[in-house]
């Protein structure tokens, strides 16, 4: 006997026709995937069901698919079971599988039983029956005959339904104590996104073999897709908000190159002006440089809301970041383990759940009285500050923790008293991950509607930004000799997601593209915050690994 | 150790400076609470006597310092518990259980009649339906990250994921309402404009990235022995998965999905925008297209017109979701104690 090559031991292994069976089950999972994508478009309406391409309807090419899909599923299983293919079927489809094909099979016969054959009462009963049926299939039967019959015979009927037009163009349902009525524009492409998912899922078993290799194939095909949608989501609502809201956004851009005074002044012995001239760039973007115009005249800008927001955000900052720090610090470095540190540690992620509405009603009830009985920008700034706060200690906690411990008592070590260690140790070398905190917790406070909705806002359309800065610094000819500027937080103002809904309050009907713009450069604001903080702390993580 | 003994612990120079800027601390909070016009000269002579203080010893009025910032958080949450109520007081006073378990009429500004009963209807449907969404998406995209995702796929979807969190809600709730409310109107021939159902999926998204993280995490801090132990006895990775390494984590994604509970209870904007808010149980009762209000958006839409005891009963909404998310948060802190005591790790 001689030994054989490596490849030769693998292909015994594995099975002859194990290609055929490959080629087969992904050819299956790649239609049934399809057959999802295309439900997909054809839900939101980009194709509807009853488009026709090259003289077939969109609904019956997805029947048609998913049919396939079924008779090739449950063929595939019975020539498993034959031993046509090498494949290592368990004796069971396993629990999990079955509890998922069961639940299918319920609905299936609950939606049959109540609907199509209008029976009242007795329809959970069918449904039973059939969700018991398909369940148990998949658990006592051996699994390629199992599982692919219970979950093939699914996507045939699914597949039949519709291109028979039992579900299709023209059908419609109106189930019972429920306000919708179903149609066949909408009960398709959700036949057909079930149906996809259980046979792209059922395929791909088939393609790993069964046996833990085919459910391991089958698991990731779910959970794999289930990423990609988040992904899928994530980009269709940015792009979706980037395609609606450039045009409002960048309505009336206008800049330029000019020759133009750069300054002048007036030299004492000459009795004229001598004027230093230059090119000046002139740029004028009026969404985000002007307020709402209140003639109606021109173009509506949110100025107004972006300076709100960013006094509301410096002032959280500096109120939460030295007290979070601060708290993190004596945490990590002065604090035993106690009661103490685990009533701050509980408070704190409380804090950090607490509904943002229950921070707007506190603020409501807990500084507007006392802070001149009017909604005021210092109220939301404090507000927003508790809000940030949690988030500050908790990164900064952990920030801290990663110090090594060799800083520390190096320090020590050299006779550096403990409060000199942490100022000029510890604090910088922590620096960057507290930074990182505070930028994504800014972003998540830049965007927060409740609070400042119920603390700071009163108008909804200001054409006029909140003149938190009045006099401006000046030198004066009486003591003191210069003039501070008045710093006035105590009154309303706007901010960018407060404008937002205040749109949608108003009714959107003309102001419909300046709520897409505004929501444009909102989702700038704050993607930019996180953006930059993850990055950043995927750079830091990296130098830190080296 | 008691506070005498661990007061007895610091040297004199620490106790006269923390019982000073304590007192001076308390006067400042105290003020503000009875006399806030007093406050300001108060707050002066406290950071008055930091900086003088800091001069002469570095060392001990930081610690003080810091651990007055260390209060911070207690007092705070202390602070919101007690105003909560106390505004929630008068209409608990008067409307009594009522409040809880009240019948038709709901909520009536016209003869002071205020009952939570739709409100805590329409937040358990819109959170049942969130977490239906919520919970299995995020515990399989948090299974992808930590378990299956190849690196350079790791890199993508985990800020991705963190993005989506980013999102304010109010632009959730504009796409809600601008796109998802129409299409529910045009396509599923819904009467009214918006629907506990379409809430409930939007909150579901917007609940996704916090399960998604904690699960991951929760999944991450499995030591990478029990993997290994399974996988040396010739199991594949997806069993590995699914028999060693999700049981181990089991404790962490709940806790998970306990946190995005409390975030799709507490979620405010987008339910404001995408319902109806109408102060009446959906008709019928278990019709998940019907039209209703939640606590959250109670307060968000009838905050301002609110006056006396309806201001009141505002507030008492706010007591019941404030509980209700305390719970959820405390359950969960609890449940992911546990986890690290058993799995023994510090991760």
């Amino acid at each position: 006997m001689s030994l054989g090559t490596p490849s030769d031991t693998a292909d015994a292994l594995v099975g002859g026709d194990s290609s055929t069976r490959e080629l087969v089950g992904g050819g299956l999972a790649a239609l049934s995937f399809a057959a999802f994508v295309v439900g997909l478009v054809a839900l939101f309406q980009y194709v509807p069901v009853d488009t026709t391409v090259g003289g077939v309807s969109v609904a019956t090419a997805i029947g048609g698919a998913l049919t396939l899909v079924g008779v090739g599923i449950v063929a595939l299983g019975a020539a498993s079971y034959a031993g046509v293919f090498e494949t290592e079927p368990g004796h069971t489809g396993g629990i999990l599988s079955a509890a998922f094909l069961g639940l299918l099979w319920f609905a299936v016969g609950g939606l049959v039983g109540a609907q199509t054959l209008g029976l009242s009462t007795v329809w959970p009963v069918v449904a039973l029956a059939t969700g018991g049926f398909g369940a148990a299939v998949a658990l006592f039967v051996r699994e390629d005959i199992g599982v692919t019959l219970s979950a093939g015979l699914f996507v045939l009927l699914s597949g039949l339904v519709v291109v028979t037009g039992l579900v299709g163009p023209g059908w419609s349902w109106d189930p019972a104590n429920v306000s919708i009525v179903v149609t066949g524009a909408v009960g398709v492409p959700v036949v057909a996104l079930f149906a996809g998912l259980v046979g792209a899922w059922t395929a791909a078993r088939v393609y790993g073999g069964f046996g833990p290799q085919g459910r391991q194939t089958g698991a990731y095909v779910l959970v794999t897709t289930n990423a990609a949608a988040m992904i899928a989501l994530l980009g269709s609502i940015v792009g979706f908000i980037a395609v609606r809201g450039f045009g409002p956004m960048t309505e009336g851009i206008k800049y330029g190159l000019f020759w133009g005074p750069w300054t002048w002044f007036n030299p004492p012995l000459l009795d004229t002006w001598v004027v230093v001239e230059g090119p000046i760039v002139w740029f004028h973007w009026p969404f985000v440089m002007e307020g709402y115009s209140t003639l109606g005249a021109g173009v509506d800008g949110v100025l107004p809301a972006i300076v709100g927001t960013v006094w509301l955000v410096v002032g959280a900052v500096a109120l939460a970041v030295p007290l979070g720090v601060g708290a993190a610090v004596f945490l990590t470095e002065y604090a035993e383990q106690g009661r103490f540190t685990s009533l701050v540690e509980i408070s704190t992620n409380s804090l950090w759940s607490t509904p943002s509405i229950v921070y707007g009603l506190f603020g409501l009830a807990f500084f507007v009285p006392r802070l001149g009985n009017t909604n005021s920008i210092l109220a939301g700034q404090l507000v927003l500050g508790f809000m940030l706060l949690p988030l500050v200690v908790i990164t900064s906690t952990e920030s801290l923790k990663s110090v090594p411990d060799e800083y520390r008592d190096a320090s020590a070590a050299l006779g550096v008293s403990k409060w000199e260690t942490i100022k000029s140790v510890v604090l910088p070398a922590s620096l960057p991950g507290v930074i990182t905190g505070v930028i994504l917790g800014i972003g998540r406070i830049a965007g927060e509607t409740a609070p400042i909705l119920l603390v700071t806002t009163s108008s909804p359309f200001p054409s006029e930004v909140a003149g938190v800065i009045e006099g401006g610094f000046r030198f004066t000819s009486a003591f003191p000799f210069v003039a501070i500027p008045d710093l006035n937080l105590v009154q309303a103002s706007s901010a960018l997601p407060y404008q937002l809904f205040a749109v949608i309050g108003a009714g959107l009907g003309e102001n419909l593209d300046f709520a897409w713009g505004t929501a444009l450069v909102l989702l700038l604001v704050v993607m930019s915050f996180y953006a930059v903080g993850i990055g950043s702390r995927i750079y830091f993580r990296r130098k830190l690994d080296q | 150790m008691s506070i005498a003994t661990r007061l007895g612990g610091l040297d004199t120079e620490t106790r006269v400076i923390g019982g000073v800027g304590t007192i001076l601390v308390v006067a400042a909070i105290l003020s503000f609470l009875v006399a806030p016009a007093l406050t300001g000269p108060i707050a002066l002579a406290f950071a008055a006597f930091v900086v003088v203080s800091y001069l002469v010893a570095e060392g001990s009025t930081a610690r003080f310092l810091l651990f007055l910032t260390t209060t911070s958080t207690v007092l705070i949450l202390g602070f919101i518990t007690v105003y909560l109520i106390l505004n929630a007081l008068p209409a608990a006073r008067e409307m009594g259980l009522y409040l809880l378990v009240g019948s038709d009429p709901f909520w009536s500004t016209g003869t002071n009649v205020y009952s939570l009963v739709p409100m805590m209807w329409g937040t358990l449907v819109t959170t049942v339906i969130a977490m239906l969404v919520a919970a299995p998406l995020g515990v399989a995209g948090a299974v992808f990250i930590s378990e299956i995702a190849p690196g350079w796929a790791r890199e993508i979807v985990k800020p991705a994921v963190e993005m989506l969190a980013g999102i304010p809600s109010i632009v959730y709730g504009f796409i809600g309402f601008t796109l998802i409310n129409q299409f529910m109107q045009q396509e599923l021939s819904l009467p009214t404009f918006g629907s506990l159902f379409v809430t409930g999926l939007v909150i579901g998204v917007m609940a996704l990235p916090t399960v998604v993280s904690v699960a991951e995490d929760a999944i991450a801090s499995v030591p990478d022995s029990m993997r290994d132990g399974a996988q040396a006895l010739g199991a594949t990775d997806w069993q590995t998965s699914t028999s060693v390494t999700l049981p181990a984590a089991f404790s962490g994604i709940s806790a998970a999905v306990l946190l995005g509970v409390g975030r799709a209870v507490g979620e405010t904007m987008a339910a404001t925008v995408i319902l109806g808010n109408v102060t009446n149980l959906p008709d019928p009762l278990m019709d998940v297209f019907g039209n209703t209000i939640t606590l959250t958006s109670l307060i968000a839409s009838q905050y301002g017109a609110a006056s006396g005891l309806q201001f009141s009963a505002l507030f008492a909404a706010g007591v019941v979701l404030f509980v209700t998310v305390m719970g959820f948060s405390i359950a969960s802190q609890l449940i992911e104690r546990r986890m690290r005591r058993t799995l023994g790790g510090d991760a």
